[in-house]
């Protein structure tokens, strides 16, 4: 605690504060702009840092990958682009939001759900860094593969009206994931002789294409009673929409804790990330609703809980780093580099030999926090604005950030087809009702599945039996079953036609 | 009669060439230059070139645009700059393995040393096979024994390559070797020091955890510099060691004059102080081989590592 108190001293000069406000305002701006990541932007921040003390180094790097991951809520919500991949789900609740003349309030719930998440992960990383990390080493790949399977019975909770569907959408989704080489002799699998599918479906082309173009296709088709909406909208500027009321607290206050301990979780173990966190947080918080079949239809707490178990990765997943070493992210990976060139060398012996650097790195974190709020509020008035154009003047304009997004992971033209491609699978799928969140749940968790399960045959030689020296993954597998009798006993118990038609009513009474 | 005429024609291009192209590299490079990297950005190699774009663009008076161009360790990057003009403003920064391993283990890929011009290799990666410090052996000899007395083992793989190791060392030695699928050099570190796997082939990184992870023998024929006692693997009766470097490769028939010029700014990466900061960073060592040395290097390493792969019967996928 005095350590801290000494750091906060150190972060509290000019120029530390000027390059974190800094640091968060231009990860904000690319969080926005999809398909320029967080992880592009610390990277091609690095060199830039090589002049600045190390604390304010550290922070702004830090600042940007916290701001980036705040802003892709923005145009997730206004343009149902999602800024980074793992904002994609926020895009499904937020977006039917925004088309309700809601946007300032999506926005801001967005936000202050960004921001809790990260406060409270940066605080148990501040205060469990040491002890957490080592449980993270006893999570191998058998721990892991029986906690991902268990994730995927999310599917079940996530089809909504359809059981069927759904899963077809999610084994559509896995399908998918299995592009690329193969893991172990690296034989190319459904890539047609391709080199540019060797490594896969790339998920920010995948969802661009999904959600903005196939939606922005949807709408061009409805652009009249649209036009009339957005009409409606821009006359109507009632308070209550742009504000979150008590009640939008209340709803939203246990899906944001279950989101940020998700992301916090997610984080701390390796290799998952932040969109393997924002969908299952936004899963579980389906799941747990009273009426799930609302969601995505505008419901304020699948943007709240997407949003703080998004935000809550990126403090979390430098436990691993700073406690062990290990960077548990990309993010984590590409700050090491940053760290060392500034003197620091992450683990253990970084608390003995730095405690004061490290406790400035700690008190730059919260600040990066406050300033991501700061920032955050004033931006979101301009970014608002958008919901108010005529929806015609927008398409252009979004089509355009589409495949400049796609475009700029790999430089090549090849990643705006697979936008296009799926822009088509996205609008059929729109039109037949098939879920987008089982489709990317699918996609997201399918090659972790497949990487943990045959690492897992290798680990275990080939015996089931020795799976009891896993006693967490043990666990788990038994959860899962658990699970899977309970989902399908309470399906059969289900007098269906009733719930349907009142889903129908409600959602039509929603719109209207 | 062919022969002479082919010489001839060689000759006539020859002589159009030095007459047109000293105009040409005199003012070379007047435009900016982009340098194609076939990694994601924010790897080490990304973090190398970017370091090596800065010096070079000092050097040459023109900015250097860093364009990442990931896939298939990238092949895509190296089919993209046989694609573009050979008039030196667009280079690849990249490892040669893309050149030298690649296509003995991919199928579609076919690429030789001489479908690009070298232009000089700055950074070499330290590759080696590396167990938990606490591990009850210390060099390759006593793993194999340590081994035979401890059958289905299991071992770390990023790679086929690293499989072919595994699958040769085991050959020979008569090992049971359970081999574990790792998709990167951060659950490599993870696996070891989990102490999930006994053994696992490391890119470099390991030399961020030196009390941490202990290296058995190194994959390259030179020792490391940081840590000049572990002998390669060639040392312990096996011919396996493939040395990996990075380095400026430019499209065919880019101009010599061009890629001295390169290769001699690259050459000032050896002294730049903020680029040895970053590959120090990243603990990978500077070894400066100019364009002729590259070229000579690639043939050696290209006829070598083909005759590793073939017979270790590593099939080309």
């Amino acid at each position: 605690m005095q350590a801290l108190i000494g750091g906060f001293a150190e972060v509290f000069t000019f120029s530390t504060m000027f390059w974190i406000v800094t640091g968060v305002t231009v990860g904000y701006i690319l969080g926005v702009l999809p398909g320029l990541g967080k992880a592009t932007g610390v990277a091609v921040s690095i060199p830039l840092t090589f002049y600045l003390h190390p604390v304010a180094a550290i922070a702004m790097l830090i600042g940007i990958a916290k701001g980036s991951t705040a802003g892709g809520a923005v145009s997730a919500i206004l343009l149902n682009t999602p800024g980074e991949p793992s904002s994609a789900p926020t895009a499904l609740d937020g977006y039917p939001l925004a088309r309700q003349g809601k946007a300032g309030k999506a926005l801001k719930m967005g936000l202050y759900a960004s921001v809790i998440g990260d406060l409270l992960s940066t605080i148990v990383l501040i205060g469990l860094a040491a002890p957490l990390a080592s449980y993270a080493l006893l999570i191998g790949p058998v721990e892991l593969c029986a906690i991902l399977v268990f994730s995927l019975t999310f599917i079940g909770g996530l089809s909504g009206k359809s059981l069927i569907k759904g899963l077809i959408a999610g084994c559509l989704g896995i399908a998918f994931s299995t592009v690329g080489l193969e893991i172990e002799t690296f034989i190319p699998r459904l890539t047609f002789g391709m080199l540019e599918l060797d490594d896969g479906v790339k998920l920010v082309p995948m969802a661009i294409g999904m959600l903005a173009v196939a939606e922005m296709i949807v709408q061009a088709g409805n652009i009249r009673k649209l036009d009339a909406e957005t009409a409606e909208i821009g006359k109507s500027n009632r308070r209550e929409d742009r504000n979150l009321s008590l009640e939008d607290w209340k709803v939203c206050a246990m899906p944001i804790i279950r989101g940020t301990f998700i992301g916090t979780v997610i984080g701390i173990l390796p290799g998952l990330g932040a969109s393997v966190a924002s969908f299952l947080s936004y899963g579980a918080a389906r799941r747990a609703a009273d009426r799930p079949e609302e969601f995505g239809t505008g419901r304020i707490e699948g943007v709240a809980a997407a949003e703080s178990a998004d935000n809550a990765v990126i403090p979390s997943s430098l436990v691993p780093l700073f406690a062990l070493g290990i960077p548990g992210s990309v993010i984590a990976a590409i700050l090491i580099a940053a760290f060392v060139l500034h003197g620091l060398t992450p683990g253990p012996l970084m608390f003995k030999e730095n405690p004061t650097m490290v406790a400035a790195v700690y008190a730059s974190m919260l600040c990066a926090s406050l300033a991501m709020l700061v920032v955050g509020s004033l931006g979101q008035p301009i970014f608002a604005r958008i919901a108010r154009f005529p929806i015609r003047l927008i398409i252009p304009g979004v089509l355009l950030l589409c495949c400049v997004g796609a475009y700029m992971e790999t430089s090549s033209l090849f990643s705006i087809y697979i936008m296009l491609i799926f822009a088509l699978i996205g609008f059929f799928a729109k039109k037949f009702d098939y879920s987008f969140v089982t489709f990317l749940i699918g996609f997201v968790i399918g090659p972790q599945v497949e990487l943990t399960f045959r690492q897992s045959l290798q680990l275990l030689n080939h015996d089931p039996t020795r799976l009891l020296q896993h006693p967490i993954a043990a666990v788990f597998i038994v959860i899962t079953l658990v699970t899977l009798v309970l989902m399908a006993r309470s399906r059969r118990n289900q007098p269906e036609a009733p719930g349907v038609a009142t889903t129908k009513s409600l959602n039509q009474g929603g719109e209207i | 009669m062919t022969l002479k005429r082919r010489a001839l024609l060689a000759l006539a291009v020859a002589a159009t060439g030095l007459a047109a192209l000293p105009a040409l590299a005199q003012d070379y490079p007047n435009k900016p230059i982009t340098m194609l990297v076939g990694y994601n950005a924010g790897g080490q190699t990304d973090l190398v070139a970017r370091g090596a774009a800065q010096v070079l663009s000092q050097e040459l008076g023109q900015p250097i645009n860093v364009v990442n161009v990931p896939g298939a360790g990238g092949v895509v990057s190296a089919k993209k700059l046989q694609e573009s003009p050979n008039d030196g403003y667009t280079i690849m920064f990249h490892a040669n393995s893309v050149v030298n391993s690649a296509p003995f283990l991919m199928k579609r890929v076919d690429f030789k040393p001489d479908d690009f011009e070298w232009g000089g290799f700055i950074t070499a990666y330290q590759g080696g096979l590396v167990a938990p410090a606490d591990a009850p052996y210390n060099d390759l000899a006593e793993f194999v024994a340590w081994a035979k007395e401890n059958p289905n083992f299991a071992y770390g793989a990023l790679s086929p390559e690293a499989r072919m190791y595994m699958n040769e060392i085991a050959k020979k030695n008569d090992l049971k070797a359970n081999i574990v699928p790792l998709n990167s050099g951060g659950e490599m570190i993870n696996a070891i020091l989990g102490h999930q796997v006994v053994m696992a082939l490391s890119g470099g990184i390991h030399a961020k955890y030196p009390d941490q992870i202990k290296m058995l023998a190194t994959l390259t024929t030179f020792r490391h510099s940081n840590a000049p006692e572990v002998k390669s693997i060639d040392d312990f009766g096996y011919s396996l060691a493939m040395d990996t470097r990075a380095g400026i490769m430019a499209p065919k028939g880019t101009d010599p004059a061009i890629m001295a010029k390169l290769s001699a700014a690259l050459a000032k990466c050896e002294t730049d102080e903020s680029f040895q900061k970053i590959v120090a960073a990243a603990n990978i060592p500077i070894i400066y081989m100019d364009a002729a040395a590259a070229k000579a290097e690639m043939e050696a390493t290209f006829a070598k590592n083909g005759e590793i792969y073939k017979s270790a019967g590593v099939e080309p996928q």
